[in-house]
């Protein structure tokens, strides 16, 4: 099967003043259809920086990132946007939801952007979500209103509302208590068996990390290997003592 | 389209205090500019009404007669046969007969060198509307010796109605002639019109410089429409010349501007002159470019303030939603919507302030007219009347609505492309 991601010795160099930072050295990395994968390691590991280079929100310093088939650093950055409103959904750790919408119109936003669907198939899909979600009694409120952890189902809707191949959460449970990222995470997981949309999760928690399907391990920029969950749960709680 | 409304607009709502700062300060100058506006309109306005009644017509057939070289009276004779003429002419209303003259004006108390106009007040159509008499009867002009003067005329030669003055003046033939005149109306200023004229009944003018009844100074010619005085005038000068009259050269000035130039030229007997309002009132042009460059440099400050004002709200908007812009860019928004995103935010703070202050000045405009409170002379001389008095037009209003939104929105432009340019991946990571 052809991987939905392809990432080939890629390094990622931040400028700091004068100072070159390495974030990511020589990375590589396939992703395939319908995987529910997480990135798991320490904090300054290089999750974030590798999925922002997946999220095409990110160039490489060096080497190949091909995200459905296209090489990105080949692409303009028009061409970049349209990559990420039409393949990618993403879910963010503090949410970023825009303030001033409700929920319903936060959902839609990315189908807006699109201006693929009528309102009627705009108002049919992003309700399913919400049903999904189980936040369609909350359709019209505003993030404000709203507790963390349905903050974070609006994310995953609006992630999922232009049906993309692939959705990036980067610890997407970061800021919430333990039961509700647990049942973000169970919903994910439930999104990904129902669609087949391809997961890619950054997280350190290693409760979070055991409902992976794989975990790929990266330390100081590198990827120390690819595990199961039970193993890299193991290897981060010891790692945690 | 519709979503980048709703997001510009909620985030005004949002920054309440910051809208309401901002926009009360373009609500302000859109108000201050749609009144001066409607003043200057209303100046403009003021003076062609009151011109066109108290020293001009919408057209003049005027001249100068002149018994040697160096000796031109303005006058028109057998003016008669001329105002035949004239007022067959299409689009002429009607006309009338007014006397010209210069004398000095001598109370017991004091003198003034002043223009007269000779007029028949059974003719006088427009000067009773122009004319706010405060003491005596303007049909009391009938009498040969009546005289009108202005208020600040009366205060300076101390004198009321019913007293005498004494009228001095050369006569075409180059003697001095007096005449004694009872004054039988005190009417209000009108500005700079009333500081230089008094009004005379037309023979008793005639009387004074010792002209024949079939002479007088010009003849105001009123037109249905006055926009059609510059069209007409050729007209006009062609119709005179194929009657066979001499017509003097074009020369937009008003009538006693020309003396000198007459005086030099070669020529004796009667030449007629053909001069629309605006000719005749060319030296108040001044008075309006003034109040035009004053309220200009004042609006263009006020502009610069807001302008300054609405970058740096902007500035702060866009600082505080920099995470937002990233957000957005990284969901797939293209650079073109964010950019558009803030100009639209720019542009409704600007529509809303503008459209509120439109309508502010309209009221503000209003009830000023509707208080009709006298303003102090120095004023007078500007505005042309002894009130205030905005003219405020549906075009000056949409003026300043369209053209105060526009420099918002062309404010709004730099910032707009600056969070446009933003990088997704910067602004994501962007801590504030």
């Amino acid at each position: 099967m052809a991987a939905i991601v392809s990432i080939s010795d890629v390094y990622k160099d931040y400028h700091l003043d004068k100072v070159v930072v390495p974030a990511l050295r020589g990375i590589t990395l396939d992703v395939h259809h319908g995987e529910f994968i997480s990135i798991a390691g320490p904090s300054g590991s290089g999750k974030t920086t590798l999925l922002n280079l997946i999220g095409c929100v990110d160039t490489a310093t060096r080497g190949v990132v091909s995200v459905a088939g296209q090489d990105t650093g080949k692409l303009p950055e028009s061409k970049l946007t349209d990559l990420r409103l039409n393949t990618i959904g993403f879910i963010f750790q503090s949410f970023n939801l825009v303030a001033v919408l409700d929920v319903f119109q936060n959902v839609e936003f990315p189908l807006l952007l699109q201006g693929k669907l009528s309102a009627a198939e705009r108002r049919k899909r992003v309700m399913g979500l919400l049903e999904q979600v189980g936040l369609a009694n909350h359709a019209r409120h505003r993030p404000s209103e709203l507790s963390g952890g349905q903050r974070q189902r609006v994310a995953v809707a609006r992630a999922l509302v232009t049906q993309p191949q692939i959705v990036l959460a980067d610890e997407p449970t970061a800021n919430l208590d333990s039961t509700t990222g647990q049942n973000i995470i169970d919903l994910m997981r439930e999104l990904n068996q129902k669609q087949g949309t391809t997961f890619i999760f950054s997280t350190h928690d290693p409760k979070v990390m055991k409902h992976a399907q794989a975990v790929v391990m990266i330390a100081d920029g590198r990827i120390t290997g690819r595990t199961t969950p039970e193993a890299a749960a193991l290897h981060a709680a010891g790692g945690a003592h | 389209m519709g979503q980048l409304f709703l997001i510009a607009f909620r985030n005004l709502v949002q920054h309440r205090r910051r809208t309401l700062l901002l926009g009360g300060a373009i609500t302000g100058v859109t108000l201050l500019l749609v009144l001066v506006l409607g003043l200057t309109h209303g100046v403009s306005e003021t003076m062609m009404r009151s011109a066109t009644t108290v020293s001009t017509g919408h057209l003049n057939v005027g001249g100068f007669y002149k018994v040697t070289s160096g000796m031109a009276a303005p006058v028109v004779t057998d003016y008669e046969r001329v105002r035949e003429i004239v007022k067959h002419q299409p689009g002429v209303a009607f006309v009338v007969d007014r006397g010209r003259g210069w004398a000095r004006v001598v109370s017991d108390t004091g003198s003034m060198q002043l223009g007269i106009n000779g007029i028949d007040i059974r003719q006088e159509k427009g000067l009773r509307e122009v004319l706010s008499i405060t003491s005596g009867n303007l049909d009391d002009m009938a009498k040969k010796n009546g005289l009108l003067i202005f208020e600040q005329q009366a205060e300076k030669l101390g004198v009321k109605v019913g007293d005498s003055v004494t009228l001095s003046a050369p006569t075409p033939r180059g003697v001095n002639n007096t005449m004694d005149a009872v004054i039988v109306a005190i009417a209000r200023d009108v500005g700079l019109l009333s500081n230089f004229s008094v009004f005379l009944n037309n023979d008793g003018l005639r009387g004074l410089y010792q002209l024949n009844p079939h002479t007088t100074g010009a003849l105001q010619v009123y037109l249905n429409d006055i926009k059609q005085a510059s069209q007409m005038k050729p007209k006009l000068r062609q119709a005179l010349e194929q009657a066979g009259y001499t017509v003097m050269a074009d020369d937009p000035r008003p009538f006693f501007m020309k003396f000198d130039t007459v005086n030099r030229e070669a020529w004796t007997g009667q030449r007629l002159d053909v001069t629309t309002w605006e000719d005749e009132t060319s030296f108040f042009s001044w008075t309006v470019l003034i109040v035009n460059l004053l309220s200009g440099l004042l609006i263009a400050v006020l502009i610069g303030i807001i302008s300054v004002g609405v970058m740096n709200a902007l500035w702060i908007a866009i600082r505080e939603r920099t995470r937002e812009v990233g957000t957005l860019r990284a969901i797939g928004m293209q650079k073109g919507r964010v950019l558009m995103m803030f100009l639209i935010e720019g542009f409704l703070l600007g529509l809303m302030s503008t459209v509120l202050g439109a309508v502010l000045s309209v009221v503000v405009a209003a009830v000023v007219n509707a208080l009709n409170q006298p303003v102090p002379s120095a004023v007078q001389l500007f505005v042309m009347s002894n009130t205030i008095r905005f003219l405020v037009t549906p075009g000056a209003v949409t003026f300043a609505v369209l053209f105060l939104t526009g420099c918002t929105t062309f404010v709004s432009l730099f910032p707009s492309f600056i969070a446009a340019r933003m990088k997704p991946i910067t602004a994501m990571h962007h801590i504030g």
